[in-house]
């Protein structure tokens, strides 16, 4: 049957644009076929054989396509179907064939017809659900018909909010009932409800997701908004279907859970509360279509405070009311909207003679209003005195409760009749003083839905008795007294209850004779209400959420990254606390010497002094005094190589730093503020602690033997003297390898950046060295302040250099010295010449492509690696030469020596590739840009 | 001169056996990015393009043949231990693979921008210098973009599959590495693009750091980097637990960084924006999913025994549930499409957080079950972003969306589908997901996370919702964004995205039970 609808929904637009409005009589027909087949199971539900079809559907989570057919859902059915049937067909009235959106709008509103068909007839609290969130995409469709108007746009996206929240809250109570009672069957759940606390905050949930899509309060506010929608869609969402759809669940659930205290409370109060604040709303307003709007959030209350009450009369009353009301609001609303229609206007100020001029619609929407204000022999009538009876009854039972509820109710009636006075005055009396409002008559086809269901009221109200059978079969199911029934029109004689309606009459009638000094007392005294809560929750989170986002997330680097290390720090702090005691088998002593602790302090005075100093250059060579300083501790506890090697790595990266800084600004900027600057300091400060914790306990944690332990031996064992060295060329040389090529892709990398910054195509003549000069010290362009006695001195020593790198390349095998320390050594004496004579000078010295030496270096080192694949075993197999030179005898040459040899030319290279790019290229540019600046304007060469 | 040679003094030389087969799908992913290579370098300029999105698709669809050719093989661990081939490994690696496939249709896309790619004519140009015009008038094109992306594909293979922590930081800068380069290599709005890829790179190298610092810990810990042995050593405990305790600290923050869970999210919004739309679009399905698997193996295999879960759970329940707060929360005041799907990627990792900390198979199938399904609709929401343009670029301020529904109808309802499925409406698939999620965390026992989650989920409903009403519900502007019309490869992602995302609603079944059976089988 809800695939029927699925269908109707598909052709709906391409239906509306065949037979324009009238499409929505073929439409129509879904609904009605659906209600006529309720019709004909009447007998069998009430007979308590319920109908059942199950399919799977994603049986991994035990959820099924299960529908199920019985007493409550057949009252809900025949709403459900029977409203929409007729609201299809004043649809076809209602609109014009060539309305924008209107095959939209078909296609929403015939599925939704379908999705609440299967709301009703779930029975799997999964699927449920899903038709439950599909009624609020689709209102959300229809709501937002009138697209074009803002006030449509903005009740659309309210009323969505509200209904979606709450039907996410419905599904958290829904999967945490279903995990509990390991069914989402709603009938197995409904046979063995499972009871408890994490049961009990389900139920809450689902309250909370009834409440919200029932507009009960505090989230009433979402349905007088909606009100922008069409007429039909009022009357039929609004009055008879979705927020039906609340009330609908709390009657679903309330056979197993009425007895709880947290479920009937929430129910009462809430259910209580918003039937008041609803009627006094309802009073307020001047637009008609406002006032039922209001009237319904009343009446949504009080069938929640009757449905969640719990007992069987209850629950019996409650359904009667629920039938009572869709069959009254439908018809006024579709009656309001005939008037809006035929005049144009909704404004009960505006609105004059209607009931001279439409006579019929009048008699429609009068029977309709008796209803509501439950005067006999309406349903309304009925059902108000049955829900009257069962509290009542409940009271003389002892409920302590139900006499406040029995006052609320009187209230809540009292005010229902005056607004109900207030429609019908508003919309047919003729005013004082307000011409009669000029109308157009309406089409019977439109009338006839409202006429049909208003009638209804007074058929079935007359002859209430019959639907005893059908109501008594859902609630028999409810425990508690067995007492109320219908009545034939309502009529169960003088009693308590009909006293009760009769107060509320007549205090209705005087309220709505004397509402003008009652209200203007209600305007003064007003509570904050549902709209504004909401409201300012919203506000409220958007302001936080733009203040967050403006002081962490504005886009500022430093925070993200302190953001990075204070979670670090508490994540560190936690490990260590989290971890204690701490298992420290191999203590480490706070120093092994004082050398050592000399040398700590100075690192710790030197860094110290780096956040404090202004100047970019400045701050980039204390931060160089660190790494001297760990070169210093390498060599106190013996270990010259690295430290070497750490003082020439160090030099160079110095350097490279200078090199790069000095196109930027020379002091660093600081704008900010001191309190910052003290969180800023503060963060340092606890990282660097937390982390030397760490550090510390991670060092003294040690358990298994250090892993150089053995490399005396295999050193010796490889022939090679030196640890260092046997580690680089021999037992890591594959590492050594991959570091080579990362240093040769640096290198190319360094260079593409600094000098495709040119136009493209300039690749081709980028790195050929400036041309070097015959002669000694010949005159050259003055492009830098050259210094005469150093570039003489630099000329002098750098063959000098060079030599004592040789000899280290070739010593790294017995002792101080290799590949890569001898690389550097040779790159720093390059540096000198450039230093000492800028980029002319370094042309003269090195007359040699960097990528040259790249790549003779990358080719020495893997040659060597394939040659030992050659002829040794393996790849990097290390063996040796003998050469024989004709004077000095006879030279053993080990692989690895040729292999170091390609590590320092490598090394070389990526120096002098350093030099070329950040040293002369930047140079040449900063020319430019002087030149540049010399003659600022220069015009424009040609053209496009 | 004469030479004689040696021979060998060392002793022989084992050579690993690795099982070539089992590490096909990562094998032909990094065979292709290397062809690609070779392709840049050899291959006449004009013809790059068609060779290189050729060569990256037939790679990807031979990837996930391998993959396919897997399914059902029995799980084992492979490569000396360093890579676990099983049903978790090869459902994300499927999932990536597909996935990638269909980003890859989109940032191959030249029919949206005037024949132009979404990527700078050559990314090492200054922005707006005379080198950027001459490039661009040349009509230069990066297509080093693809091998890269390929190098980060196979990356991405190999990080869920890695089973011990230095593979998996390995695959880590496979995959990052060339993320961080192609986020720098926006057409448009350079300068932001190349902030996005500074900031990423710098975060993401801090994180790498983290990470490798944590597994150095771990390894002090356990003796060994191997998942299993450090399961091992945690369930019969040798030393005290500082280094334990350090070590998971530490490699969480590098994997929640590439998760994208609060606090290390702030990289999110900045590099979602500034990188471009399709490579966005790619990195957060991808990413997501590479790095969901990784944290995933690393908490269920490494760590997932009880005395260690006690232990990190409640910090990352913490994790999760403020990770949910920061997305929902901060992405209603944003006004510019890709932030808010930023904030709603952050969103999806807090969900996916309360999976992963339940540890159940369960959880891990409804995990397994969520990764494809959002990393279809986010790349599906990125598609149609593309397609929104102005004269700088993409329109991405939401105002400048205003009534697209009616000017485009097509690409706006397709952005809805996804929106709605972000908002976890029923009858998509991510709502199946979050049911999935959700349904695993209480039968876990952890109640609070899922109502935060909910919490969550209707503030962020109200944000996705809010785009909808602004592009169906409001009047077009005058002089609103042209749509550009794309081309039959991206119409294909979309179309794909989009049915995906509405038939796993429908019938989930098939992938549910994929999941299922994939997620309860962990090689250890």
């Amino acid at each position: 049957m809800v695939s029927v609808h699925a269908l109707g929904a598909v052709l709906a637009p391409l239906l509306v644009r065949k037979l324009g409005r009238a499409a929505f009589l073929v439409l129509a027909l879904a609904p009605a076929a659906a209600f006529v087949w309720a019709l004909t199971q009447t007998a069998r539900i009430v007979d308590g054989q319920p109908i059942e079809q199950v399919r799977q559907w994603i049986p991994a989570y035990g959820v099924s396509l299960a529908f199920r057919l019985d007493p409550l859902g057949l009252v809900l059915l025949f709403l459900a179907s029977g409203i929409g049937a007729l609201v299809l067909v004043y649809c076809a009235r209602y609109f014009d064939s060539d309305e924008p959106g209107l095959g939209l709008f078909a296609c929403s509103l015939t599925g939704f017809a379908g999705a609440m068909i299967g709301l009703v007839l779930a029975d799997d609290l999964i699927l449920l659900f899903v038709f439950w969130e599909l009624t609020t995409i689709l209102s959300f469709l229809l709501i937002g018909h009138y697209a074009d108007r803002p006030t449509a746009r903005r009740s659309a996206l309210r009323a969505v909010s509200v209904t979606t929240f709450g039907g996410l809250a419905l599904l958290a109570g829904v999967v945490i009932l279903g995990q509990d009672a390991r069914t989402y069957r709603l009938s197995a759940i409904l046979a063995h409800p499972p009871h408890g606390t994490t049961v009990t905050s389900a139920l809450v949930l689902i309250l909370v997701g009834c409440f919200a899509k029932s507009a009960v309060f505090p989230f009433s506010q979402w349905l007088p908004g909606a009100m922008a929608a069409p007429t039909p869609v009022s009357a039929y969402l609004h009055a008879a279907a979705m927020v039906k759809a609340g009330v609908y669940l709390i009657a679903r659930l309330t056979p197993a859970y009425g007895g709880d205290p947290t479920w009937q409370r929430l129910c009462l109060i809430l259910g209580g509360a918003t039937m008041l604040l609803g009627g006094v709303r309802a009073l307020r307003e001047r637009d008609l279509k406002r006032v039922l709007a209001f009237g319904t959030v009343s009446q949504l209350g009080f069938l929640t405070a009757i449905l969640g009450a719990g007992t069987r009369d209850t629950a019996f009353a409650g359904l009667a009311m629920l039938l009572a009301h869709a069959v009254f609001k439908a018809p006024l609303f579709l009656g309001v909207g005939i008037i809006d229609h035929s005049t144009g206007t909704r404004d009960l100020r505006k609105l004059s003679g209607l009931a001279r001029s439409m006579p019929a619609l009048c008699v429609v929407m009068c029977l309709a209003a008796l209803s509501m204000a439950a005067i006999p022999p309406m349903l309304g009538f009925a059902a108000k005195e049955s829900v009257l009876d069962a509290f009542v009854i409940g009271a003389e039972h002892g409920t302590s409760s139900y006499p406040y509820m029995l006052a609320v109710f009187v209230a809540g009636s009292a005010l229902t009749v005056a607004y109900t006075c207030r429609v019908v005055w508003g919309a047919f009396a003729p005013k004082p003083g307000v011409a009669d409002t000029p109308v157009h008559a309406a089409a019977w086809l439109a009338l006839g839905p409202a006429g049909l269901l208003a009638l209804a009221g007074l058929v079935v109200g007359i002859g209430a008795p019959m639907l005893n059978d059908l109501l008594s079969g859902y609630a028999d199911a409810v425990p508690g007294a067995h007492e109320v029934h219908l009545y034939v029109a309502g009529w169960g004689g003088f009693g308590l209850p009909l006293l009760l309606s009769a107060i509320a009459w007549v205090a209705g009638g005087a309220m709505f004779i004397v509402r003008e000094p009652l209200l203007r007392f209600h305007k003064n005294h007003t509570l904050p209400e549902g709209e504004d809560v909401v409201n300012n929750l919203l506000l409220a989170l958007e302001r936080a959420s733009l203040q967050i986002t403006g002081s962490v997330q504005r886009g500022s680097l430093p925070v993200y990254v302190g953001s990075v290390f204070l979670t670090a720090v508490a994540l560190g702090a936690w490990a260590l606390v989290y971890g204690a005691p701490w298992h420290l088998p191999s203590p480490v002593p706070w120093w092994a010497s004082r050398t050592q602790l000399a040398v700590a302090v100075l690192t710790c005075l030197a860094v110290i002094c780096v956040p404090l100093l202004t100047n970019r250059l400045a701050a980039a060579l204390v931060t160089g005094v660190s790494g001297f300083a760990v070169a210093i501790l390498f060599l106190v506890d013996d270990a010259p190589d690295l430290a070497f090697t750490q003082l020439a790595a160090e030099t160079v990266s110095l350097i490279v730093f200078v090199l790069v800084l000095r196109r930027l600004d020379p002091s660093f900027v600081r704008t900010q503020r001191t309190s910052r600057r003290a969180a800023h300091l503060l963060l340092a400060v606890s990282a660097g602690v937390v982390l030397s914790a760490l550090t510390y306990v991670a060092e003294a944690a040690r358990q298994a033997q250090a892993v150089a332990s053995g490399y005396g031996e295999l050193a010796h064992e490889s022939g090679l003297e030196n640890i260092v060295s046997a580690i680089i060329v021999d037992f890591r040389a594959w590492d050594t390898l991959g570091e080579s090529s990362v240093i040769a892709i640096c290198a190319a990398g360094v260079t593409s950046l600094v000098f495709a910054r040119r136009a493209a195509g300039a690749f081709a003549v980028r790195s050929r060295p400036e041309r070097a000069e015959a002669g000694w010290l010949a005159a050259r362009p003055a492009v830098l302040q050259r210094s005469l006695p150093l570039e003489v001195v630099a000329r002098l020593t750098y063959h000098t250099i060079l030599l004592v790198s040789l000899y280290l390349l070739l010593h790294g095998e017995y002792g101080l010295g290799g590949g890569f320390v001898a690389g550097l050594l040779a790159g720093l004496g390059l540096v000198m010449r450039y230093l000492a004579g800028g980029r002319y000078e370094l042309a003269a010295a090195a007359p040699i492509d960097a990528g040259v030496l790249l790549g003779l270096g990358m080719a020495l080192a893997s040659g060597t690696a394939l040659l030992g694949y050659a002829w040794g075993d393996t790849v990097l197999a290390p063996a040796h030469f003998t050469v024989h030179l004709p004077v000095t005898g006879s030279l053993t040459v080990h692989s690895s020596l040729l292999f170091d040899f390609g590590v320092y030319v490598l090394v070389i290279g990526l120096v002098l590739d350093i030099l070329r790019s950040f040293g002369s290229e930047i140079d040449r540019h900063i020319a430019a840009d002087r030149e540049a600046a010399a003659e600022p304007t220069e015009p424009a060469p040609e053209g496009t | 001169m004469s030479i004689l040679a040696a021979s060998s003094t060392t002793a022989t030389f084992v050579a690993p056996h690795v099982e070539f087969g089992k590490l096909s799908p990562m094998l032909i992913a990094f065979g292709t990015a290397t062809l690609g290579i070779l392709v840049e370098a050899f291959a006449p300029r004009k013809q790059r393009y068609g060779i290189q999105v050729g060569l990256a698709l037939v790679g990807i669809a031979a990837s996930f043949a391998a993959v396919l050719a897997l399914a059902g093989t029995t799980a084992s661990v492979v490569a000396q231990g360093s890579v676990a081939v099983d049903g978790t490994t090869l459902f994300l690696q499927g999932t990536i693979l597909v996935i990638s496939f269909v980003a890859f249709l989109v940032i191959a896309e030249r029919k949206t921008d005037q024949n132009q790619d979404a990527f700078a004519a050559q990314g090492a140009s200054v922005p707006g210098s005379a080198a950027e015009r001459e490039t661009t008038r040349r009509g230069w094109q990066t297509t080093e973009v693809y091998p890269l992306l390929m190098f980060s594909v196979g990356g991405m293979l190999l990080f869920p599959a890695a089973n011990d922590l230095l593979t998996m930081f390995v695959a880590l800068e496979a995959l990052s590495l060339p993320l961080y380069l192609v986020c720098g290599l926006a057409r448009h709005r350079r300068l932001l693009s190349q902030e996005a890829a500074l900031k990423y790179f710098l975060l993401g190298a801090f994180s790498s750091a983290f990470f490798l610092y944590g597994a150095a810990m771990l390894y002090g810990y356990a003796g060994s980097v191997n998942l299993a042995v450090i399961a091992q050593h945690v369930a019969h405990p040798t030393a005290g637990s500082t280094l334990l305790y350090t070590g998971v600290a530490l490699l969480g923050m590098g994997l929640l960084f590439k998760v994208g869970a609060a606090p290390f999210h702030m990289w999110t919004p900045d590099v979602y924006q500034g990188a471009p739309t399709p490579v966005t679009g790619f990195m957060a399905a991808a990413t997501k999913i590479a790095a969901f698997g990784a944290l995933v193996r690393v908490l269920d295999v490494g760590l997932g025994v009880n005395s260690a879960e006690n232990v990190w759970r409640p910090v990352m329940q913490a994790v999760a549930i403020i990770t949910m707060i920061v997305g929902g929360v901060l992405a209603l005041t944003q006004r510019d499409i890709k932030r808010m799907l930023a904030y709603s990627a952050i969103l999806n990792a807090g969900y996916l957080l309360i999976g992963v900390t339940s540890t159940t198979a369960q959880a891990r199938a409804a995990v397994l079950f969520y990764l494809p399904v959002y990393g279809v609709a986010i790349i599906g929401a990125f598609a149609v972003v593309t397609l929104v343009r102005d004269a700088g670029g993409e329109a991405t301020d939401l105002s400048r969306w205003a009534g697209l529904g009616r000017r485009a109808p097509i690409p706006a309802a397709l952005l809805a589908v996804f929106l709605l499925a972000f908002a976890g409406i029923p009858f998509t698939s991510i709502f199946i997901g979050k049911f999935a999620i959700f349904q695993a965390a209480l039968a876990a026992g952890s109640p609070d996370l899922v109502i935060v989650a909910v919490l969550a989920s209707a503030l962020a409903a109200f944000f996705y919702l809010r785009v909808v009403v602004v592009m169906f519900f409001s009047d077009p502007l005058p002089q609103g964004p042209t749509i550009a019309h794309p081309s039959i490869a991206v119409k294909t992602a979309l179309a794909v995205a989009a049915f995906a995302t509405v038939a796993l609603g429908v019938a989930p079944s098939l992938l549910l039970h994929l999941a299922n059976n994939s997620a309860g089988i962990l090689a250890k």
